[in-house]
Protein backbone atom coordinates (compact mmCIF):
# COMPACT_ATOMS: atom_id res chain seq x y z
CA UNK A 1 0.00 0.00 0.00
CA UNK A 2 1.22 3.50 -0.80
CA UNK A 3 2.86 5.34 2.11
CA UNK A 4 0.82 8.49 1.41
CA UNK A 5 -2.50 7.18 2.66
CA UNK A 6 -0.96 5.55 5.69
CA UNK A 7 -1.79 8.30 8.13
CA UNK A 8 -5.38 8.49 6.95
CA UNK A 9 -5.90 4.76 7.41
CA UNK A 10 -4.47 4.51 10.87
CA UNK A 11 -6.76 3.81 13.73
CA UNK A 12 -7.67 6.28 16.38
CA UNK A 13 -4.95 7.81 18.48
CA UNK A 14 -4.79 7.62 22.23
CA UNK A 15 -6.96 10.02 24.16
CA UNK A 16 -5.30 11.05 27.39
CA UNK A 17 -8.49 11.15 29.47
CA UNK A 18 -9.74 7.64 28.60
CA UNK A 19 -9.35 4.94 31.23
CA UNK A 20 -7.18 1.97 30.31
CA UNK A 21 -8.91 -1.03 28.76
CA UNK A 22 -5.92 -3.24 29.41
CA UNK A 23 -3.18 -2.71 31.92
CA UNK A 24 -0.14 -4.94 32.37
CA UNK A 25 2.11 -4.32 35.33
CA UNK A 26 5.41 -6.11 35.76
CA UNK A 27 4.28 -9.16 33.78
CA UNK A 28 6.88 -11.89 33.53
CA UNK A 29 6.82 -15.47 32.35
CA UNK A 30 9.50 -18.08 32.77
CA UNK A 31 9.61 -21.43 30.98
CA UNK A 32 12.18 -23.47 32.88
CA UNK A 33 15.43 -21.63 32.28
CA UNK A 34 14.01 -19.30 29.66
CA UNK A 35 12.68 -15.91 30.69
CA UNK A 36 10.16 -15.42 27.87
CA UNK A 37 8.81 -12.19 29.29
CA UNK A 38 10.33 -10.01 31.97
CA UNK A 39 8.72 -7.13 33.81
CA UNK A 40 6.53 -5.90 30.95
CA UNK A 41 4.25 -2.99 31.78
CA UNK A 42 1.99 -1.00 29.50
CA UNK A 43 -1.58 0.21 29.30
CA UNK A 44 -3.92 0.41 26.33
CA UNK A 45 -6.81 2.88 26.27
CA UNK A 46 -10.16 2.49 24.60
CA UNK A 47 -10.22 2.79 20.83
CA UNK A 48 -6.46 2.49 20.44
CA UNK A 49 -4.90 0.33 17.74
CA UNK A 50 -1.60 -0.91 19.10
CA UNK A 51 0.98 -2.87 17.15
CA UNK A 52 3.01 -5.42 19.06
CA UNK A 53 6.28 -5.92 17.18
CA UNK A 54 9.71 -7.37 17.67
CA UNK A 55 12.11 -9.83 16.12
CA UNK A 56 11.46 -13.58 16.24
CA UNK A 57 11.56 -14.94 19.76
CA UNK A 58 10.88 -11.51 21.25
CA UNK A 59 7.97 -12.84 23.28
CA UNK A 60 5.07 -11.55 21.18
CA UNK A 61 3.26 -14.87 21.12
CA UNK A 62 3.85 -15.52 24.82
CA UNK A 63 2.49 -12.04 25.51
CA UNK A 64 -0.64 -12.87 23.51
CA UNK A 65 -1.15 -16.14 25.37
CA UNK A 66 -0.64 -14.46 28.75
CA UNK A 67 -3.10 -11.66 27.97
CA UNK A 68 -5.74 -14.04 26.60
CA UNK A 69 -5.38 -16.40 29.57
CA UNK A 70 -3.88 -19.52 28.02
CA UNK A 71 -0.59 -19.11 29.85
CA UNK A 72 -0.45 -17.82 33.41
CA UNK A 73 2.17 -15.17 34.08
CA UNK A 74 4.90 -16.13 36.57
CA UNK A 75 4.81 -12.61 37.99
CA UNK A 76 2.93 -9.36 37.64
CA UNK A 77 -0.74 -8.64 37.09
CA UNK A 78 -3.18 -7.92 34.27
CA UNK A 79 -6.17 -5.63 34.62
CA UNK A 80 -9.08 -5.38 32.19
CA UNK A 81 -11.23 -2.27 32.62
CA UNK A 82 -9.65 -1.86 36.05
CA UNK A 83 -10.52 -5.37 37.18
CA UNK A 84 -7.74 -7.81 38.04
CA UNK A 85 -8.07 -10.73 35.62
CA UNK A 86 -4.67 -12.34 36.23
CA UNK A 87 -6.29 -15.55 37.47
CA UNK A 88 -9.36 -15.54 35.18
CA UNK A 89 -9.53 -18.50 32.74
CA UNK A 90 -9.47 -17.86 28.98
CA UNK A 91 -13.19 -18.47 28.42
CA UNK A 92 -14.18 -16.01 31.14
CA UNK A 93 -11.90 -13.35 29.64
CA UNK A 94 -13.64 -13.86 26.30
CA UNK A 95 -17.03 -13.47 27.93
CA UNK A 96 -15.78 -10.28 29.59
CA UNK A 97 -15.07 -8.91 26.12
CA UNK A 98 -11.49 -9.86 25.33
CA UNK A 99 -11.21 -11.77 22.05
CA UNK A 100 -8.39 -13.07 19.90
CA UNK A 101 -7.51 -14.72 16.65
CA UNK A 102 -4.80 -17.33 16.12
CA UNK A 103 -1.62 -17.21 14.10
CA UNK A 104 -2.82 -20.19 12.12
CA UNK A 105 -6.60 -19.89 11.64
CA UNK A 106 -8.45 -22.12 14.09
CA UNK A 107 -12.12 -22.59 13.25
CA UNK A 108 -14.63 -25.30 14.11
CA UNK A 109 -14.36 -27.25 10.88
CA UNK A 110 -17.47 -29.37 11.23
CA UNK A 111 -19.69 -26.36 11.95
CA UNK A 112 -20.94 -23.88 9.38
CA UNK A 113 -19.61 -20.32 9.20
CA UNK A 114 -22.82 -19.17 10.85
CA UNK A 115 -22.48 -21.70 13.67
CA UNK A 116 -18.82 -20.78 14.19
CA UNK A 117 -19.86 -17.23 14.92
CA UNK A 118 -22.90 -18.36 16.91
CA UNK A 119 -20.74 -20.36 19.34
CA UNK A 120 -19.05 -17.16 20.44
CA UNK A 121 -22.14 -14.93 20.25
CA UNK A 122 -24.22 -17.20 22.52
CA UNK A 123 -21.59 -17.11 25.26
CA UNK A 124 -21.87 -13.35 25.59
CA UNK A 125 -25.56 -12.89 24.76
CA UNK A 126 -27.41 -15.85 26.29
CA UNK A 127 -30.92 -14.88 25.10
CA UNK A 128 -31.54 -16.72 21.79
CA UNK A 129 -33.09 -13.73 20.02
CA UNK A 130 -30.16 -11.49 20.81
CA UNK A 131 -27.36 -13.80 19.78
CA UNK A 132 -29.16 -14.78 16.60
CA UNK A 133 -29.43 -11.10 15.63
CA UNK A 134 -25.79 -10.63 16.53
CA UNK A 135 -24.72 -13.52 14.27
CA UNK A 136 -26.61 -11.97 11.33
CA UNK A 137 -25.12 -8.55 11.98
CA UNK A 138 -21.57 -9.97 12.18
CA UNK A 139 -22.13 -11.95 8.95
CA UNK A 140 -23.26 -8.77 7.21
CA UNK A 141 -20.43 -6.67 8.59
CA UNK A 142 -17.78 -9.20 7.58
CA UNK A 143 -19.50 -9.73 4.19
CA UNK A 144 -19.90 -13.43 4.85
CA UNK A 145 -23.65 -13.78 4.30
CA UNK A 146 -23.13 -15.81 1.11
CA UNK A 147 -20.83 -18.20 2.98
CA UNK A 148 -23.07 -18.56 6.06
CA UNK A 149 -24.04 -22.19 5.39
CA UNK A 150 -20.63 -23.37 4.21
CA UNK A 151 -18.04 -25.05 6.37
CA UNK A 152 -14.53 -23.65 6.83
CA UNK A 153 -12.76 -26.22 4.61
CA UNK A 154 -15.05 -25.14 1.74
CA UNK A 155 -14.11 -21.43 1.74
CA UNK A 156 -10.98 -19.42 0.90
CA UNK A 157 -8.25 -18.57 3.39
CA UNK A 158 -9.24 -14.89 3.25
CA UNK A 159 -12.81 -15.81 4.14
CA UNK A 160 -11.65 -18.13 6.91
CA UNK A 161 -9.69 -15.25 8.41
CA UNK A 162 -12.80 -13.11 8.19
CA UNK A 163 -14.82 -15.80 9.97
CA UNK A 164 -12.23 -15.95 12.73
CA UNK A 165 -12.36 -12.18 13.18
CA UNK A 166 -16.16 -12.30 13.02
CA UNK A 167 -16.21 -14.99 15.69
CA UNK A 168 -13.88 -12.82 17.77
CA UNK A 169 -15.96 -9.65 17.59
CA UNK A 170 -19.32 -11.41 18.05
CA UNK A 171 -21.18 -10.69 21.25
CA UNK A 172 -19.80 -7.36 22.31
CA UNK A 173 -16.06 -7.76 22.22
CA UNK A 174 -14.21 -4.69 23.51
CA UNK A 175 -10.58 -5.71 23.04
CA UNK A 176 -9.58 -7.55 19.88
CA UNK A 177 -6.18 -9.19 19.65
CA UNK A 178 -5.13 -10.14 16.13
CA UNK A 179 -2.29 -12.62 15.78
CA UNK A 180 -0.90 -12.22 12.26
CA UNK A 181 -4.35 -12.12 10.74
CA UNK A 182 -3.00 -10.91 7.42
CA UNK A 183 -0.27 -13.45 6.80
CA UNK A 184 -0.83 -15.66 3.78
CA UNK A 185 -3.20 -13.20 2.12
CA UNK A 186 -2.64 -11.43 -1.18
CA UNK A 187 -2.07 -7.69 -0.99
CA UNK A 188 -5.65 -6.96 -2.12
CA UNK A 189 -7.13 -9.37 0.39
CA UNK A 190 -4.95 -7.90 3.15
CA UNK A 191 -5.95 -4.35 2.22
CA UNK A 192 -9.61 -5.31 2.32
CA UNK A 193 -9.26 -7.00 5.69
CA UNK A 194 -7.38 -4.00 7.14
CA UNK A 195 -10.29 -1.83 5.99
CA UNK A 196 -12.78 -4.15 7.72
CA UNK A 197 -10.77 -4.18 10.93
CA UNK A 198 -10.32 -0.41 11.03
CA UNK A 199 -14.01 -0.04 10.21
CA UNK A 200 -14.87 -2.05 13.33
CA UNK A 201 -12.38 0.01 15.30
CA UNK A 202 -14.07 3.25 14.23
CA UNK A 203 -17.63 1.92 14.31
CA UNK A 204 -17.60 0.11 17.63
CA UNK A 205 -14.75 1.98 19.30
CA UNK A 206 -13.04 -1.37 19.53
CA UNK A 207 -9.57 -1.49 21.04
CA UNK A 208 -7.17 -3.56 18.95
CA UNK A 209 -3.77 -5.11 19.58
CA UNK A 210 -2.07 -6.41 16.44
CA UNK A 211 0.85 -8.79 16.14
CA UNK A 212 2.12 -8.70 12.60
CA UNK A 213 5.41 -9.55 10.98
CA UNK A 214 4.87 -7.41 7.91
CA UNK A 215 5.91 -4.01 9.19
CA UNK A 216 4.10 -1.80 6.64
CA UNK A 217 0.86 -3.51 7.61
CA UNK A 218 1.35 -2.74 11.29
CA UNK A 219 2.25 0.83 10.53
CA UNK A 220 -0.81 1.17 8.31
CA UNK A 221 -3.06 0.09 11.14
CA UNK A 222 -1.48 1.07 14.41
CA UNK A 223 -1.06 4.53 15.81
CA UNK A 224 1.23 3.17 18.50
CA UNK A 225 3.90 0.51 18.53
CA UNK A 226 5.12 -1.58 21.42
CA UNK A 227 8.46 -3.19 20.68
CA UNK A 228 9.59 -6.33 22.47
CA UNK A 229 13.04 -7.84 22.41
CA UNK A 230 13.98 -11.04 24.25
CA UNK A 231 10.98 -10.64 26.49
CA UNK A 232 11.61 -7.04 27.45
CA UNK A 233 9.69 -3.95 26.37
CA UNK A 234 12.25 -1.74 24.65
CA UNK A 235 10.09 0.95 23.07
CA UNK A 236 6.52 2.25 23.21
CA UNK A 237 5.21 5.16 21.17
CA UNK A 238 4.03 6.43 17.77
CA UNK A 239 5.58 4.53 14.84
CA UNK A 240 7.70 7.43 13.60
CA UNK A 241 9.17 7.99 17.04
CA UNK A 242 9.79 4.30 17.62
CA UNK A 243 11.56 4.03 14.25
CA UNK A 244 14.06 6.68 15.29
CA UNK A 245 14.76 5.01 18.62
CA UNK A 246 18.38 3.76 18.58
CA UNK A 247 17.48 0.79 20.80
CA UNK A 248 14.88 -0.36 18.29
CA UNK A 249 17.28 0.11 15.36
CA UNK A 250 19.85 -1.93 17.27
CA UNK A 251 17.26 -4.67 17.95
CA UNK A 252 16.59 -5.01 14.23
CA UNK A 253 20.27 -5.86 13.51
CA UNK A 254 21.49 -2.34 13.27
CA UNK A 255 19.36 -1.42 10.30
CA UNK A 256 16.32 0.80 10.14
CA UNK A 257 13.31 -1.51 10.54
CA UNK A 258 12.10 -2.17 7.05
CA UNK A 259 8.98 -0.25 6.18
CA UNK A 260 8.91 1.95 9.24
CA UNK A 261 8.34 5.51 8.13
CA UNK B 1 -40.08 -40.73 6.40
CA UNK B 2 -37.49 -43.47 6.42
CA UNK B 3 -37.41 -43.26 10.17
CA UNK B 4 -41.17 -43.67 10.47
CA UNK B 5 -41.11 -46.66 8.10
CA UNK B 6 -38.31 -48.31 10.06
CA UNK B 7 -40.05 -47.76 13.37
CA UNK B 8 -43.29 -49.18 11.94
CA UNK B 9 -41.44 -52.20 10.55
CA UNK B 10 -39.77 -52.98 13.87
CA UNK B 11 -42.89 -52.31 15.92
CA UNK B 12 -44.98 -54.72 13.83
CA UNK B 13 -42.22 -57.36 13.79
CA UNK B 14 -44.10 -59.81 16.08
CA UNK B 15 -46.96 -59.89 13.52
CA UNK B 16 -44.76 -60.87 10.61
CA UNK B 17 -45.17 -64.43 9.27
CA UNK B 18 -41.61 -65.58 9.94
CA UNK B 19 -41.47 -63.96 13.38
CA UNK B 20 -40.70 -66.07 16.41
CA UNK B 21 -39.30 -65.40 19.84
CA UNK B 22 -35.75 -65.80 18.59
CA UNK B 23 -36.18 -63.12 15.92
CA UNK B 24 -37.90 -60.73 18.32
CA UNK B 25 -35.22 -61.30 20.95
CA UNK B 26 -32.58 -60.67 18.30
CA UNK B 27 -34.31 -57.39 17.46
CA UNK B 28 -34.26 -56.44 21.16
CA UNK B 29 -30.55 -57.27 21.33
CA UNK B 30 -29.99 -55.09 18.26
CA UNK B 31 -31.98 -52.20 19.69
CA UNK B 32 -30.11 -52.34 23.02
CA UNK B 33 -26.83 -52.43 21.09
CA UNK B 34 -27.95 -49.39 19.09
CA UNK B 35 -29.09 -47.52 22.20
CA UNK B 36 -25.71 -48.09 23.86
CA UNK B 37 -24.04 -46.74 20.74
CA UNK B 38 -26.34 -43.72 20.76
CA UNK B 39 -25.49 -42.98 24.41
CA UNK B 40 -21.75 -43.29 23.79
CA UNK B 41 -22.06 -41.16 20.64
CA UNK B 42 -23.19 -38.15 22.68
CA UNK B 43 -19.83 -37.67 24.38
CA UNK B 44 -17.53 -39.51 21.96
CA UNK B 45 -19.11 -38.53 18.65
CA UNK B 46 -20.47 -35.07 19.37
CA UNK B 47 -17.98 -34.17 22.10
CA UNK B 48 -14.94 -35.94 20.69
CA UNK B 49 -14.00 -37.64 23.96
CA UNK B 50 -13.31 -41.23 22.94
CA UNK B 51 -14.30 -42.97 26.15
CA UNK B 52 -13.33 -46.61 26.51
CA UNK B 53 -14.96 -46.74 29.91
CA UNK B 54 -18.66 -46.66 29.12
CA UNK B 55 -19.00 -50.21 30.36
CA UNK B 56 -18.71 -48.57 33.77
CA UNK B 57 -21.95 -46.63 33.29
CA UNK B 58 -23.70 -49.55 31.62
CA UNK B 59 -22.73 -51.85 34.50
CA UNK B 60 -23.67 -49.34 37.17
CA UNK B 61 -27.10 -49.00 35.55
CA UNK B 62 -27.63 -52.75 35.43
CA UNK B 63 -26.28 -53.53 38.91
CA UNK B 64 -28.06 -50.57 40.54
CA UNK B 65 -31.49 -51.51 39.16
CA UNK B 66 -30.96 -55.18 40.01
CA UNK B 67 -29.78 -54.51 43.56
CA UNK B 68 -32.55 -52.00 44.24
CA UNK B 69 -35.10 -54.54 43.04
CA UNK B 70 -33.68 -57.54 44.88
CA UNK B 71 -32.94 -55.77 48.17
CA UNK B 72 -35.69 -53.18 48.41
CA UNK B 73 -38.26 -54.42 45.94
CA UNK B 74 -37.98 -51.14 44.08
CA UNK B 75 -39.57 -51.50 40.66
CA UNK B 76 -37.12 -50.89 37.79
CA UNK B 77 -39.56 -48.29 36.44
CA UNK B 78 -38.45 -46.17 39.40
CA UNK B 79 -35.08 -47.84 39.89
CA UNK B 80 -33.94 -46.52 36.55
CA UNK B 81 -33.83 -42.99 37.98
CA UNK B 82 -31.36 -43.67 40.81
CA UNK B 83 -29.45 -45.87 38.35
CA UNK B 84 -29.13 -42.97 35.91
CA UNK B 85 -28.27 -40.59 38.74
CA UNK B 86 -25.53 -42.90 40.04
CA UNK B 87 -24.09 -43.22 36.54
CA UNK B 88 -24.22 -39.45 36.04
CA UNK B 89 -22.40 -38.99 39.35
CA UNK B 90 -19.81 -41.54 38.21
CA UNK B 91 -19.55 -39.61 34.95
CA UNK B 92 -18.92 -36.45 36.92
CA UNK B 93 -16.17 -38.15 38.92
CA UNK B 94 -14.60 -39.66 35.80
CA UNK B 95 -14.74 -36.23 34.16
CA UNK B 96 -13.22 -34.46 37.14
CA UNK B 97 -10.33 -36.93 37.22
CA UNK B 98 -9.75 -37.35 33.47
CA UNK B 99 -11.45 -34.34 31.86
CA UNK B 100 -8.17 -32.55 31.24
CA UNK B 101 -6.78 -35.54 29.35
CA UNK B 102 -7.10 -35.78 25.60
CA UNK B 103 -7.38 -38.48 22.97
CA UNK B 104 -5.66 -41.73 23.80
CA UNK B 105 -4.85 -40.64 27.37
CA UNK B 106 -8.50 -40.05 28.13
CA UNK B 107 -9.37 -43.41 26.54
CA UNK B 108 -6.78 -45.23 28.65
CA UNK B 109 -7.81 -43.50 31.87
CA UNK B 110 -11.46 -44.36 31.33
CA UNK B 111 -10.85 -48.00 30.45
CA UNK B 112 -8.74 -48.41 33.59
CA UNK B 113 -11.65 -47.13 35.70
CA UNK B 114 -14.06 -49.52 34.07
CA UNK B 115 -11.69 -52.47 34.57
CA UNK B 116 -11.24 -51.46 38.20
CA UNK B 117 -14.99 -51.83 38.64
CA UNK B 118 -14.81 -55.27 37.07
CA UNK B 119 -12.39 -56.27 39.83
CA UNK B 120 -14.58 -54.64 42.50
CA UNK B 121 -17.66 -56.48 41.24
CA UNK B 122 -15.78 -59.77 41.50
CA UNK B 123 -14.46 -58.95 44.95
CA UNK B 124 -17.67 -57.91 46.73
CA UNK B 125 -19.36 -61.27 46.21
CA UNK B 126 -22.09 -60.73 48.82
CA UNK B 127 -23.32 -57.60 47.12
CA UNK B 128 -22.76 -58.36 43.44
CA UNK B 129 -22.78 -62.12 43.20
CA UNK B 130 -19.12 -62.10 42.19
CA UNK B 131 -18.05 -63.98 39.05
CA UNK B 132 -21.45 -65.56 38.40
CA UNK B 133 -23.02 -62.15 38.43
CA UNK B 134 -26.19 -60.69 39.81
CA UNK B 135 -29.57 -62.16 38.94
CA UNK B 136 -32.86 -60.42 39.46
CA UNK B 137 -35.68 -62.44 40.91
CA UNK B 138 -37.97 -63.51 38.07
CA UNK B 139 -41.64 -62.75 38.66
CA UNK B 140 -43.08 -64.06 35.40
CA UNK B 141 -45.35 -61.72 33.49
CA UNK B 142 -45.06 -58.77 35.83
CA UNK B 143 -45.27 -55.41 34.07
CA UNK B 144 -44.78 -53.58 37.39
CA UNK B 145 -41.38 -55.31 37.67
CA UNK B 146 -40.53 -54.62 34.00
CA UNK B 147 -40.55 -58.39 33.41
CA UNK B 148 -42.30 -60.52 30.82
CA UNK B 149 -42.02 -64.12 29.70
CA UNK B 150 -41.80 -63.19 26.03
CA UNK B 151 -39.57 -60.59 24.38
CA UNK B 152 -42.34 -58.56 22.68
CA UNK B 153 -42.79 -55.96 25.43
CA UNK B 154 -39.04 -55.39 25.44
CA UNK B 155 -39.18 -54.84 21.71
CA UNK B 156 -41.49 -51.86 22.21
CA UNK B 157 -39.57 -50.63 25.22
CA UNK B 158 -36.15 -50.72 23.56
CA UNK B 159 -37.58 -49.34 20.31
CA UNK B 160 -38.98 -46.40 22.28
CA UNK B 161 -35.57 -45.77 23.83
CA UNK B 162 -33.82 -45.89 20.44
CA UNK B 163 -36.37 -43.45 18.94
CA UNK B 164 -36.08 -41.10 21.93
CA UNK B 165 -32.27 -41.24 21.79
CA UNK B 166 -32.34 -40.58 18.05
CA UNK B 167 -34.56 -37.53 18.48
CA UNK B 168 -32.52 -36.41 21.49
CA UNK B 169 -29.29 -36.64 19.47
CA UNK B 170 -30.81 -34.53 16.72
CA UNK B 171 -31.98 -31.97 19.27
CA UNK B 172 -28.57 -31.91 20.95
CA UNK B 173 -26.80 -31.39 17.62
CA UNK B 174 -28.90 -28.28 16.98
CA UNK B 175 -28.89 -26.96 20.53
CA UNK B 176 -26.57 -24.49 22.15
CA UNK B 177 -25.07 -27.28 24.25
CA UNK B 178 -24.50 -29.39 21.14
CA UNK B 179 -22.76 -26.54 19.33
CA UNK B 180 -20.50 -26.08 22.33
CA UNK B 181 -19.71 -29.80 22.47
CA UNK B 182 -18.87 -29.82 18.76
CA UNK B 183 -16.75 -26.69 19.14
CA UNK B 184 -14.80 -28.39 21.95
CA UNK B 185 -14.38 -31.48 19.77
CA UNK B 186 -13.15 -29.51 16.76
CA UNK B 187 -10.72 -27.24 18.64
CA UNK B 188 -10.74 -26.97 22.40
CA UNK B 189 -8.41 -23.97 22.48
CA UNK B 190 -10.49 -22.04 19.98
CA UNK B 191 -13.66 -22.98 21.89
CA UNK B 192 -12.22 -21.51 25.09
CA UNK B 193 -11.13 -18.43 23.13
CA UNK B 194 -14.76 -18.13 21.98
CA UNK B 195 -15.99 -18.09 25.57
CA UNK B 196 -17.00 -21.73 25.90
CA UNK B 197 -16.41 -23.16 29.37
CA UNK B 198 -14.81 -26.24 27.88
CA UNK B 199 -14.35 -28.21 31.10
CA UNK B 200 -17.95 -27.72 32.16
CA UNK B 201 -19.19 -28.62 28.67
CA UNK B 202 -17.20 -31.86 28.72
CA UNK B 203 -18.42 -32.74 32.22
CA UNK B 204 -22.07 -32.17 31.29
CA UNK B 205 -21.66 -34.19 28.10
CA UNK B 206 -20.08 -37.05 29.98
CA UNK B 207 -22.81 -37.02 32.65
CA UNK B 208 -25.58 -37.00 30.06
CA UNK B 209 -23.94 -39.81 28.10
CA UNK B 210 -23.39 -41.82 31.32
CA UNK B 211 -27.04 -41.48 32.36
CA UNK B 212 -28.23 -42.52 28.90
CA UNK B 213 -25.91 -45.54 29.05
CA UNK B 214 -27.20 -46.53 32.48
CA UNK B 215 -30.80 -46.60 31.24
CA UNK B 216 -29.77 -49.19 28.66
CA UNK B 217 -28.13 -51.10 31.52
CA UNK B 218 -31.49 -51.16 33.29
CA UNK B 219 -33.24 -52.56 30.23
CA UNK B 220 -30.46 -55.10 29.73
CA UNK B 221 -30.81 -56.28 33.33
CA UNK B 222 -34.58 -56.73 33.02
CA UNK B 223 -34.32 -58.46 29.66
CA UNK B 224 -31.52 -60.91 30.45
CA UNK B 225 -32.24 -61.04 34.21
CA UNK B 226 -28.53 -61.37 34.90
CA UNK B 227 -25.38 -59.30 34.67
CA UNK B 228 -21.83 -60.41 35.36
CA UNK B 229 -18.68 -58.35 35.90
CA UNK B 230 -17.12 -58.92 32.49
CA UNK B 231 -20.36 -58.29 30.55
CA UNK B 232 -20.77 -55.05 32.47
CA UNK B 233 -17.30 -53.62 32.95
CA UNK B 234 -15.06 -55.78 30.76
CA UNK B 235 -12.86 -54.83 27.86
CA UNK B 236 -15.12 -56.51 25.30
CA UNK B 237 -18.07 -54.37 26.38
CA UNK B 238 -15.88 -51.24 26.29
CA UNK B 239 -15.09 -51.94 22.65
CA UNK B 240 -18.58 -53.16 21.66
CA UNK B 241 -20.17 -49.90 22.81
CA UNK B 242 -18.08 -47.94 20.32
CA UNK B 243 -18.93 -49.99 17.25
CA UNK B 244 -22.40 -48.69 16.27
CA UNK B 245 -21.29 -45.06 16.13
CA UNK B 246 -17.86 -45.79 14.66
CA UNK B 247 -19.30 -47.96 11.89
CA UNK B 248 -22.40 -45.89 11.22
CA UNK B 249 -20.95 -42.40 11.54
CA UNK B 250 -19.50 -40.70 14.58
CA UNK B 251 -21.35 -37.66 15.84
CA UNK B 252 -24.42 -38.17 13.65
CA UNK B 253 -27.93 -38.99 14.85
CA UNK B 254 -28.45 -41.86 12.40
CA UNK B 255 -24.95 -43.32 12.60
CA UNK B 256 -25.35 -45.57 15.66
CA UNK B 257 -28.70 -46.84 14.34
CA UNK B 258 -27.29 -47.90 10.99
CA UNK B 259 -24.00 -49.13 12.44
CA UNK B 260 -25.64 -51.11 15.24
CA UNK B 261 -28.13 -52.80 12.93
CA UNK B 262 -25.43 -53.63 10.41
CA UNK B 263 -23.06 -55.14 12.96
CA UNK B 264 -25.73 -57.42 14.43
CA UNK B 265 -26.75 -58.51 10.92
CA UNK B 266 -23.13 -59.29 10.09
CA UNK B 267 -22.63 -61.12 13.35
CA UNK B 268 -25.79 -63.20 12.85
CA UNK B 269 -24.96 -63.99 9.22
CA UNK B 270 -21.45 -64.98 10.23
CA UNK B 271 -22.86 -67.10 13.02
CA UNK B 272 -25.18 -68.95 10.64
CA UNK B 273 -22.39 -69.33 8.10
CA UNK B 274 -20.02 -70.81 10.65
CA UNK B 275 -22.75 -73.25 11.70
CA UNK B 276 -23.38 -74.32 8.10
CA UNK B 277 -19.67 -74.66 7.38
CA UNK B 278 -19.16 -76.33 10.72
CA UNK B 279 -16.17 -74.12 11.34
CA UNK B 280 -16.07 -72.85 14.89
CA UNK B 281 -14.79 -69.34 15.39
CA UNK B 282 -15.31 -68.35 11.76
CA UNK B 283 -18.10 -65.98 12.84
CA UNK B 284 -15.74 -63.94 15.01
CA UNK B 285 -13.26 -63.84 12.15
CA UNK B 286 -15.87 -62.56 9.67
CA UNK B 287 -17.14 -60.03 12.18
CA UNK B 288 -13.60 -58.80 12.76
CA UNK B 289 -12.86 -58.60 9.04
CA UNK B 290 -15.97 -56.54 8.32
CA UNK B 291 -15.04 -54.24 11.18
CA UNK B 292 -11.51 -53.87 9.88
CA UNK B 293 -12.76 -53.22 6.36
CA UNK B 294 -15.11 -50.44 7.45
CA UNK B 295 -12.50 -48.79 9.66
CA UNK B 296 -9.90 -48.88 6.88
CA UNK B 297 -12.07 -48.09 3.86
CA UNK B 298 -14.68 -45.83 5.44
CA UNK B 299 -13.06 -44.06 8.39
CA UNK B 300 -15.90 -41.51 8.56
CA UNK B 301 -18.47 -44.25 9.02
CA UNK B 302 -21.32 -45.03 6.66
CA UNK B 303 -23.12 -41.70 7.07
CA UNK B 304 -19.89 -39.69 7.01
CA UNK B 305 -18.72 -41.38 3.80
CA UNK B 306 -22.14 -40.89 2.25
CA UNK B 307 -21.99 -37.15 2.97
CA UNK B 308 -18.48 -36.93 1.57
CA UNK B 309 -19.55 -38.77 -1.55
CA UNK B 310 -22.67 -36.66 -2.16
CA UNK B 311 -20.88 -33.38 -1.47
CA UNK B 312 -18.08 -34.37 -3.85
CA UNK B 313 -20.67 -35.11 -6.53
CA UNK B 314 -22.37 -31.78 -5.84
CA UNK B 315 -18.97 -30.09 -6.03
CA UNK B 316 -18.23 -31.72 -9.40
CA UNK B 317 -21.57 -30.60 -10.82
CA UNK B 318 -20.95 -26.96 -10.00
Amino acid sequence: MAPLDVAARRGRTMTAAASPVLELSGVGRRFGGLQALSDVSFAVTQGEVVGLVGPNGAGKSTMFEVISGNIAPSSGSIRFFGKDITKLPAFARRRAGMARTFQKVRLFNSLTVEQNIAVAAMQCLPEPGRWQDEVQSVLTRMRLTAQARRRPPEITLADRKKVEIGRAIAGGCTLLMLDESLSGLTRDEADELVEEILGINRGRGLTIIVVEHVMPVVVAMAARLIVLKTGTLIADGPPAEVARDPVVIEAYLGSRPHGLA
Amino acid sequence: MLLVALVAAVATLPLWPFANNYIVALAVRTLLFIALGQAWNVIAGIGGMLSLGHGLFFGLGAYATGLLFNSFGLTPWLGLFPAMAIAAAAGLLVGLVTGHLRGIYFALATVVMSLAFEKLARYFVDLTGGDTGLSVTFRGDAPWAMQWRGPTAFLFLSLAVVVIYYLATRAILRSRFGLELQAVRDDEGAAAASGVNTFRTKLLGLMLSAAMTALVGTLYMQFYLNIDPSTAFGLFQAIQIQLPALIGGLGTAGGPVIGGALMILVSEAANIASGKLNLQGVDVLIYGLVLLLVVMRAPLGIIGEWHRWTSRRAGGAR
